[in-house]
C-alpha cells in the first residue's frame, strides 16, 4: 500500500502462514492428482496423466460430471428466477415485512444443512421425490436462493429509484420497466448470483446423501463414495478438474463486474 | 414538433399528510393553457411533494388533479402522459442519448422510422444532434439536462413537469440554461410546472410563482407582483431581501398613512391596516438611497455603518439606526457619492411607495 508503513515480520508470517494454510490442502491434489502409482499418494518414479485418463473415459464418472453439471443448471436457474424476483419484490414494496422476508430467504444458508436434509428427507419422500432429478434439482434450488437474493439486493441497493420513477413516467409499465430499466441495471448482480448458486450446486454433498441414491450419483457423492471404498487417485484428478472448473467461474465472474464497474 | 396548445392544470384542496406530519396543506391553485408555473418554497415546504401528486407518484389523502377540468387524481403515472425532468436527471445510465430520448416512444410501440424522426426532432431542439451515441456519462452536466429535456418533450406529453431541473449545475450554466428553458418554453407553447427553491430562477422563469411554506399555499401571482407587493413576511423575506419595520399605524391620509416607530413617523402610501393597529412594513434595500448633504425625501432616517460589502455591481451596507433597528442597502455602485466604511454616519431616505404593508405570518 503506497503512503502506509508496511506490516512487521511478525504480521507478515502470519498472513503468509494463513495464505498457504488455505491453500496448499487445495494445492496438494494437484501433484497427487499427477501420480503414477495405483494409490493416493505423491508421484514417485514421474508424473502422469492416467488418472485423467481413467476419469475421462470411464462412463461412471464421465455419468455423474453430467448429472452434476445439468442438475447445477436447472437448480440455478431455479435459484435465479425465484431470488430475483424476491429480491426485486422486497426492494419495491420495502417495508419492515420486507426485511423479514429477506431474512427468511437466508435461512437456507443459515440453517446447517444436515437439519435442511433430515428435513428434505422426510418430505421428499411420500412426493416422490426421493432418488429423483428433480428432487434434488429442487433441493438445491431452493438452498440456493440466499446468494441470488443477496446478490441482487445488493446491485438493486446502488440502483436510482428515480430511473424506476422516470420509466414509469413516461409511461411505461411495470413489465416494460422491469425489462428495459431494471433488469439491463441489475444483470450482474443476478449473473454473480447465478454462478454462487451454480458452484452452491455442483459440489453439495450432504444433502444428496440423504435425499438420493442410486439414480441420481452426482461427482462430489461419487468422489465421496471413492473415498470410502478405495483410494483411487482419479478422485484427485477429478478433484483437480473441480478447482479449475470453479476458478474459471468466478474469474468470469470477476471479469464481469470489473467490466460492469467500468460500464 | 408540432405546435400544441398546451393543457390547463388546477388542484382542488390538495392534502398530503404522512401519519400526523402534513406536507401538503389543503393547496388549490390553477395554471392556464401553456403557462409556465413556478413551486417555489424552502425545502419541506410541500413543493416536490405537489409536483409528484401531479405526476401520480403520491396519492393525495384529500383533494383532487384536474387537468382541462377532467378529474385525474386516480390515474397512475404512466397513464397521464407528463412529461416530468427528475432532479439529478435520471438518465438511463445504460442506454444511449438516442435510446434514452426514444425511451418514451419504445413504451407505447411506436415503429422503429417513426421513433428515429421524433428522436432526431427532438435532440434538434435542445441542439444535442452530435451525441445520440453517446452515454450519458460521457456527456457534461448541461448536456445531461437537455437531454432529460428532450426525452420529457418527445412524445408531445399534455404537461412538463421540472424536479429542480438546474439545481446540480453551476451557477453561470444555470443561468444560461434558464434562458434557454424560457425560449424552449415560448417555442412550443406547452404547459410547465417547475419545482425550485432559488427565487432567482422563479423570477426570471416564470409566468406565475406559487409561494410555499408548511405545505400551504401562501402566496400566488405573477413574478413582478409577488416582488412588489408581498402578502406576508416570509413571502418578502424569501422572494428577494428586505427589511422589515415595526409600528403602528396613526394618521389615515388621502394616499396613505403614516406609520409610529417609537419618535419616528414614516410616510407610507396604499391601504393599510385600520388606525390603531401594529403594522409591519416590507420595505426593499435596493429602495433606499444614501441621501447628501441637504438632500431630503418622504423619509429619511439616519445611523451608523456597521457593515458593509462590496458587491462589483453594487455595495451593500448595514446601517444601525436607533429607532428602525439594523436597515440593510445596496446602493449602485457607480453612483455611490462616499466611501463605504464602518462608523461612518449616513442619512438614508426612501420614497412613501417604497415600503408595502405586510401581514405578520400566522404560526
Amino acid at each position: 500500500m503506497h503512503g502506509t508503513y508496511g506490516a512487521g515480520p511478525f504480521g507478515r508470517g502470519l498472513a503468509w502462514a494463513t495464505a498457504l494454510y488455505l491453500l496448499l490442502p487445495i494445492l496438494i491434489v494437484v501433484p497427487v492428482a499427477l501420480t503414477d502409482q495405483r494409490y493416493l499418494s505423491l508421484p514417485k518414479d514421474g508424473i502422469s496423466l492416467r488418472h485423467f485418463e481413467t476419469v475421462l473415459t470411464s462412463p461412471e464418472w464421465l455419468g455423474s460430471i453430467w448429472q452434476s453439471f445439468t442438475i447445477a443448471i436447472a437448480a440455478s436457474a431455479l435459484s435465479v428466477v425465484a431470488g430475483t424476483l424476491c429480491a426485486i419484490g422486497c426492494w419495491r414494496v420495502s417495508r419492515r415485512s420486507t426485511d423479514i422476508v429477506r431474512v427468511l430467504m437466508l435461512l437456507p444458508l443459515i440453517i446447517p444443512s444436515i437439519v435442511y436434509a433430515i428435513g428434505l428427507y422426510r418430505y421428499f419422500g411420500p412426493l416422490g421425490l426421493l432418488d429423483r432429478f428433480l428432487g434434488v434439482v429442487i433441493a438445491h434450488g431452493v438452498t440456493g436462493i440466499p446468494y441470488v437474493v443477496i446478490t441482487v439486493s445488493t446491485a438493486l441497493a446502488t440502483f436510482d429509484p428515480r430511473l424506476e420513477q422516470a420509466a414509469r413516467g413516461m409511461g411505461a409499465s411495470l413489465f416494460q420497466t422491469l425489462r428495459w430499466v431494471i433488469l439491463p441495471r441489475i444483470m450482474p448482480g443476478i449473473f454473480s448470483g447465478a454462478i454462487f448458486a451454480f458452484i452452491h450446486s455442483w459440489d453439495e454433498l450432504v444433502m444428496v446423501l440423504f435425499i438420493a441414491s442410486r439414480d441420481v450419483f452426482t461427482l462430489p457423492r461419487r468422489i465421496w463414495d471413492g473415498i470410502n471404498e478405495n483410494l483411487d487417485p482419479a478422485m484427485a484428478a477429478v478433484a483437480v478438474l473441480l478447482i479449475v472448473f470453479t476458478l474459471s467461474l468466478l474469474l468470469a465472474d470477476r471479469a464481469l463486474r470489473r467490466r460492469s464497474e467500468a460500464g | 414538433m408540432s405546435a400544441l396548445a398546451g393543457h390547463a392544470l388546477a388542484l382542488r384542496g390538495l392534502t398530503k399528510r404522512y401519519g400526523a406530519f402534513t406536507a401538503v396543506d389543503d393547496v388549490s391553485l390553477e395554471v392556464a393553457q401553456g403557462q409556465f408555473l413556478t413551486l417555489l418554497g424552502p425545502s419541506g415546504s410541500g413543493k416536490t411533494t405537489i409536483l409528484m401528486a401531479v405526476a401520480g407518484f403520491v396519492a393525495p389523502s384529500a383533494g383532487t388533479v384536474l387537468l382541462d377540468g377532467g378529474d385525474i387524481t386516480p390515474l397512475p403515472p404512466e397513464k397521464r402522459d407528463f412529461g416530468m425532468v427528475f432532479q439529478g436527471y435520471a438518465l438511463f445510465p445504460h442506454m444511449s442519448v438516442a435510446d434514452n430520448v426514444a425511451f418514451p416512444l419504445r413504451v407505447r410501440g411506436m415503429s422503429r422510422a417513426d421513433r428515429d424522426a421524433k428522436v432526431r426532432a427532438a435532440l434538434d431542439l435542445v441542439q444535442l444532434q452530435k451525441f445520440t451515441d453517446r452515454l450519458p456519462r460521457q456527456l457534461s452536466g448541461g448536456q445531461q439536462q437537455r437531454v432529460a429535456l428532450a426525452r420529457a418533450l418527445v412524445f408531445d406529453p399534455k404537461l412538463l413537469l421540472l424536479d429542480e431541473p438546474l439545481s446540480a449545475l453551476d451557477k453561470k450554466l444555470r443561468a444560461e440554461l434558464q434562458e434557454e428553458l424560457k425560449a424552449l418554453h415560448r417555442r412550443i407553447g406547452r404547459t410547465f410546472v417547475n419545482v425550485t427553491h432559488d427565487q432567482e430562477e422563479a423570477l426570471s422563469l416564470s409566468d406565475t410563482i406559487a409561494i410555499l411554506n408548511h405545505g400551504k399555499l401562501v402566496q400566488i401571482g405573477d413574478p413582478n407582483g409577488l416582488y412588489e407587493r408581498p402578502r406576508t413576511r416570509f413571502v418578502a423575506d424569501f422572494l428577494g431581501k428586505s427589511n422589515f419595520l415595526e409600528g403602528t399605524v396613526r394618521t389615515r391620509m388621502a394616499e396613505g398613512f403614516l406609520l409610529e416607530a417609537g419618535p419616528v413617523q414614516l410616510r407610507v402610501h396604499g391601504a393599510g391596516p385600520a388606525e390603531g393597529t401594529r403594522a409591519l412594513l416590507s420595505l426593499r434595500p435596493e429602495k433606499l438611497a444614501l441621501l447628501a448633504e441637504g438632500e431630503t425625501a418622504d423619509n429619511v432616517v439616519e445611523g451608523t455603518i456597521r457593515a458593509w460589502s462590496y458587491l462589483g455591481a453594487g455595495s451593500s451596507l448595514v446601517v444601525a439606526t436607533e429607532h428602525l433597528g439594523e436597515i440593510r442597502a445596496v446602493l449602485p455602485a457607480w453612483k455611490s457619492s462616499i466611501d463605504p466604511a464602518e462608523g461612518l454616519r449616513v442619512r438614508l431616505g426612501w420614497a412613501a411607495d417604497a415600503a408595502v404593508p405586510v401581514e405578520e405570518d400566522a404560526a
